[in-house]
Order: C-alpha cells, then sequence, then structure tokens
C-alpha cells in the first residue's frame, strides 16, 4: 500500500510531466541545433536531413546519442536530484513525514519504498528519453549505421562503425546502464534529503556536489582524484559504443558506481533511522 | 498495560530544557486534557509519545512499549492527528482513508466505515475533492477521521479545535465522548480552549516551562483558586490585617481583595476589619472559572520562578 500512495503521489505532483516536457524541449533545442550546424557548415547548400542523406556520419543514431549523453549528465542528474529531495526532505518540510510515522510502518520500509519508486521513476525517466530521443532521430533525420569518430563526445580515440541493428542494441543495453549510473545521484539526493528539512536545499546541494565532482572528474588536472569521485564513473556505459567493448571495464566502473550508491544509500538510511522529528 | 506511562520523563534542547521530570499515567477509557501557554512542552511530550523524539530522562511507554523502538507495534494500537494537520494534497479525502488504512497491513476497513468516519466529521459530501483546497477547518476534520480508522485504543489529539466552527467542536466533543464511553478509547487532547476543556476531560495536566504545574481534575484547579472575594473602604490596609491570621491576599482586577487560606464568615471579617477602622462594603465566595484558574496558577507558577532565579 505505501508503495501504491508514493506511487499516485508522485503521479499527481506533476514531476514525471514536468521532467518529461523539459527532457523533450532539451531534444527540440538539439535537434534545432544540429540542423542549423549543417546548414553552417554547408553554407547553406544541405540541411541536416540531407548530410544523412549523403552518408555523413551524422543521422537519427547519432543524433540519439549525443542528446542522451548529454541529458544523461546535465538534464537527467536534476530531476534525479529533485526526486530524492522531494521524497523525505519534502516531506519533512509538509509535515507528512509525521503522518506515515504515526501509522504501523517501518522507518526501513518507508525509506526503501520512497527510494525503490524513485529508483523506478530515474529508470523510466532515462528510457523514456532514450526512446524519444531514437524516435526523434528517426522521424526528423533518419537511421542508419552508427559511426564514430574522435571528438566532442570523448567516446572513442578512433573511427567506430556500428550495424544500425548492433547500434540499437547497444542503446538498449545503454538504457539499464545509464539507469544504474544515476542511481548514484539519486542517492546522494537521499542522503542530503535526510540531513536537511528543506527539499530545496536537499536538491541544491546534491544537483551542485554533483556539478562540482563532474567538474572536477572531466578536467585532468585531477586526475589523482578522480578514482575517488562517482562522477568519473557515470558515463562508463559510453564503453558499450565501441565496436568491441571492454566487457571488463564496464564490470568493473559499474560495480565501483554501485560502491558508492550503496554508501550513500546506507549513509541516508543509516541517518534516516535514527533521526528525531523535531 | 495502561495506554500512557510516563515516569519522570525529562528532555531538553542543548541547553533549554523543555520537559522536567513529569510523571503521568492514562488509563484506558480516561480523557486527559494538556494545556499550558506555547513553548511550555506540549508538543514535545506529543512527540515522544509519538516515538519521533526520544527521551532525555525517565521512562515512557504506551501499552507497555517504548514508543521510539517499538513504534510500529505502538502505532498499531496508538493513533495521532498533530497540529496543523499535515495531509497528502494531491489526494482525495475517501483516498486520504483508504491509504492510510492500508499502513496497518491485513487490518480490513469496509468502505462503510470508511463512509462512516467521512460522515461523521461532515465531510461525505466533498470527499472526492482534493485536500489542497480544504479549508483549516475542512483539514482538521480529516486529520480526525484518518485518527479514527482503524479505531484505537489511544487517541491523541493536538489542538483538535483549532479552525473549527463552533459547531464542529460541538459535534467533535460528543465524537470524543462517544470513543470513550462505547469503545473505552483513552484520549490525551492538546487544547488552548478551557470551555471545551472542562466539559470533557476527567484530568489536566498544566504545563509551564517544562514543568507540571497541576495534574487533577478540572474542579479541583477551581476549587484550589476559590476564596473569600472582600471589597474593603481601604484595601491598603485591609490586607495585612488577612494576612496576619495566615490568609494570602491578593489583588483582584476590579480592586478587591481576593483571600485564600483562611476560614472566615461575614461576622468574623467583620471583627477583623471594624475595630481597625477599615469599612467591609461586600463580602462573598469567589470561585474562578477554569481558565481564571488556569492563569492564576501559571502566573504564579512564572512568579515562583522569578523569585527563585
Amino acid at each position: 500500500m505505501i508503495g501504491r500512495l508514493e506511487i499516485v503521489r508522485l503521479w499527481r505532483s506533476r514531476r514525471p510531466l514536468i521532467a518529461a516536457c523539459s527532457l523533450l524541449f532539451f531534444l527540440v533545442l538539439m535537434l534545432v541545433g544540429f540542423y542549423t550546424y549543417a546548414r553552417a557548415e554547408t553554407g547553406g547548400r544541405a540541411e541536416f536531413r540531407y548530410t544523412y542523406e549523403n552518408r555523413s556520419y551524422f543521422n537519427g543514431l547519432t543524433f540519439a546519442l549525443y542528446a542522451f549523453y548529454f541529458g544523461f549528465l546535465l538534464i537527467l542528474p536534476i530531476f534525479i536530484a529533485t526526486e530524492g529531495g522531494a521524497q523525505i526532505a519534502g516531506d519533512t518540510s509538509r509535515g507528512t513525514l509525521l503522518l506515515s510515522l504515526t501509522r504501523p510502518v517501518s522507518r526501513t520500509r518507508l525509506f526503501f519504498s520512497k527510494f525503490l519508486l524513485s529508483g523506478a521513476f530515474s529508470t523510466l525517466l532515462a528510457g523514456g528519453f532514450l526512446a524519444v530521443s531514437l524516435g526523434v532521430g528517426l522521424l526528423a533525420v533518419g537511421w542508419g549505421d552508427l559511426d564514430l569518430y574522435p571528438g566532442v563526445l570523448q567516446m572513442t580515440d578512433r573511427h567506430q562503425h556500428l550495424e544500425q541493428q548492433q547500434a540499437l542494441a547497444r542503446f538498449l543495453l545503454a538504457w539499464p546502464a545509464a539507469s544504474l549510473a544515476l542511481l548514484a545521484p539519486l542517492s546522494l539526493a537521499y542522503l542530503f534529503s535526510s540531513w536537511v528539512k528543506n527539499p530545496v536545499n536537499a536538491v541544491g546541494l546534491a544537483f551542485s556536489l554533483y556539478l562540482i565532482l563532474y567538474v572536477i572528474a572531466e578536467i585532468h588536472f585531477f586526475k589523482d582524484l578522480r578514482p575517488w569521485l562517482f562522477t568519473t564513473y557515470m558515463p562508463y556505459w559510453r564503453e558499450l559504443f565501441q565496436e568491441r567493448p571492454d566487457w571488463s571495464q564496464v564490470s568493473n566502473q559499474a560495480l565501483r558506481l554501485s560502491g558508492f550508491t550503496l554508501l550513500f544509500l546506507a549513509l541516508a538510511f543509516r541517518r534516516f533511522r535514527r533521526r528525531e522529528e523535531r | 498495560m495502561l495506554p500512557i506511562e510516563i515516569q519522570s520523563l525529562s528532555r531538553s534542547y542543548g541547553r533549554r530544557a523543555a520537559l522536567i521530570d513529569l510523571s503521568l499515567t492514562v488509563k484506558s477509557g480516561e480523557i486527559v486534557a494538556l494545556v499550558g501557554p506555547n513553548g511550555s512542552g506540549k508538543t514535545t511530550l506529543l512527540k515522544i509519545l509519538a516515538g519521533l523524539l526520544r527521551p532525555g530522562g525517565g521512562r515512557v511507554a504506551l501499552f507497555g512499549l517504548d514508543p521510539f523502538r517499538d513504534r510500529v507495534r505502538v502505532m498499531a494500537r496508538a493513533r495521532f492527528a498533530f497540529a496543523p494537520p499535515a495531509l497528502f494534497d494531491n489526494l482525495t479525502a475517501r483516498e486520504h482513508l483508504r491509504y492510510l488504512i492500508g499502513f496497518h497491513g491485513d487490518h480490513r476497513v469496509s468502505p462503510a466505515e470508511i463512509d462512516q468516519a467521512l460522515e461523521l466529521v461532515g465531510l461525505t459530501e466533498r470527499s472526492r475533492e482534493r485536500v489542497a483546497v480544504y479549508s483549516l477547518g475542512m483539514r482538521q476534520r480529516l486529520a480526525l477521521a484518518q485518527a479514527l480508522l482503524p479505531l484505537p485504543d489511544l487517541l491523541v489529539l493536538d489542538e483538535p479545535t483549532e479552525g473549527l466552527d463552533p459547531l464542529a467542536v460541538l459535534e467533535l466533543r460528543a465524537v470524543v465522548a462517544r470513543l470513550r464511553r462505547e469503545h473505552g478509547v483513552a484520549v490525551l487532547l492538546s487544547s488552548h480552549l478551557m470551555v471545551e476543556v472542562e466539559q470533557l476531560v476527567d484530568r489536566l495536566l498544566v504545563l509551564s516551562e517544562g514543568l507540571c504545574v497541576y495534574l487533577g481534575t478540572p474542579s479541583g484547579l477551581t476549587e484550589g483558586a476559590c476564596g473569600l472575594r472582600v471589597v474593603a473602604g481601604d484595601p491598603k490596609r485591609a490586607a495585612p490585617l488577612f494576612r496576619a491570621r495566615g490568609a494570602t491576599v491578593s489583588e483582584l482586577k476590579d480592586g478587591a481583595l481576593l483571600v485564600r487560606g483562611v476560614d472566615l464568615d461575614l461576622k468574623a471579617a467583620l471583627a477583623l476589619l471594624e475595630p481597625a477602622g477599615v469599612e467591609l462594603r461586600s463580602f462573598s465566595h469567589y470561585r474562578p472559572t477554569l481558565e481564571q484558574a488556569l492563569l492564576e496558577r501559571l502566573r504564579a507558577h512564572t512568579a515562583a520562578g522569578r523569585r527563585d532565579a
């Protein structure tokens, strides 16, 4: 019953709708960006669609990958942090946590019901975003094989070629892999949500810390520090788009990321279980 | 096992003591009111009983269980409604009741019982509207309804009449009285409305700055504050004459003297004042309202505290 209650509350909170609309808006902007870029590059002689038809490496799959990559790193964590912050800190500030705690339900059950729901929400959000990115790529651009070159995404240091079916299978694998990665910022948001009473502070803390660690993980100057940051491992799913993925590296990074998730979650749970509701 | 057993309970926030050496027991079917000014420790006490705060010292047991450690088992028998009423704004009243009952695992409450609870608090017609649009009074009614399902053995209500119209206050009083009469439910309620307290409760716990300043029946509080109302020609000369007889004398708002702690009739009062040349203009028994008695008790406690300091 707690699960059902939390689902109804989440659905009616309009957070899923806001997240979906924002991600759609982001996709539209990405699409406009791709079109205007292609036009600028060809001096107005060709549009993005035609550059694909001319067998350029830009196509709907590339578009989906670009959109998902940037969305995963910068947009999805906002909604993940909001979800984490809204759960415990939101209930605390609204006083509804007392309503639940004055019923015969353990803090353990309450905490993990909320976390499971948030995890499912972030998984669906990531899956939905990936599916819509592919759909928009197909409809607005058209699919083909996936060619990746060394460049903006830092996905590869040499040309990679995946046939369409192979690429789609990799996208399918990228969904659970990326969803697993998103559990780390989610559990971080839960940690702050268990410590502070104000959801705005919990979300702000979680997202700003994520951004700081993400930036540090991207700067080579901090290479000694990088192994200790969960953000270093978050884009591990990019490896799946190699012609021959290094599976040991994928599983190793997924395990490390899961370790961070469990650590944040354990700290959050410890705090939630012991804290007083003043 | 008693619904509530508190022995020498204390609790502090940093250096500030919120509750000091408090003891209380509440039996099944008993209604006890918790009264006191803001910051007197009422909410701290209710939160300790709900297992939301740990006691700093002493022992607290609800049905023989520690509410902080055995909260789940305690909540199967006790129900709390805190003020201001916190509710899930995106749910309707009916959904509220259905989902909250669902927290009780295999405990089944029929839709008819939900209808009955909604009718009892006068929310039937608006039970399918989201709580977000409810007024404070309606929220208060729903908070009460949720506290009644499934029927608890102990009901703890924090300011249950806040935001209610006079008719709803009357209805609430009737509901609480019926719960006690028909089901033997123990009720602890915190309230500022002395009229409500006087008509409803068996006993009264008065808190001031974390200390229990009175625990007993409402009539006991008023009787303890009874005395003689004396209007003398010269109150300043009359007061020492009464004090000399061992009385405590204070001045009422209208300038009359309130004389306590001495058994005097009219003849004895005249015999005391007339030889000293003080005219006795009026002599009657003084019986304060519960609210007056409470205020006097609180003022006396504050004054004593200042003297000690």
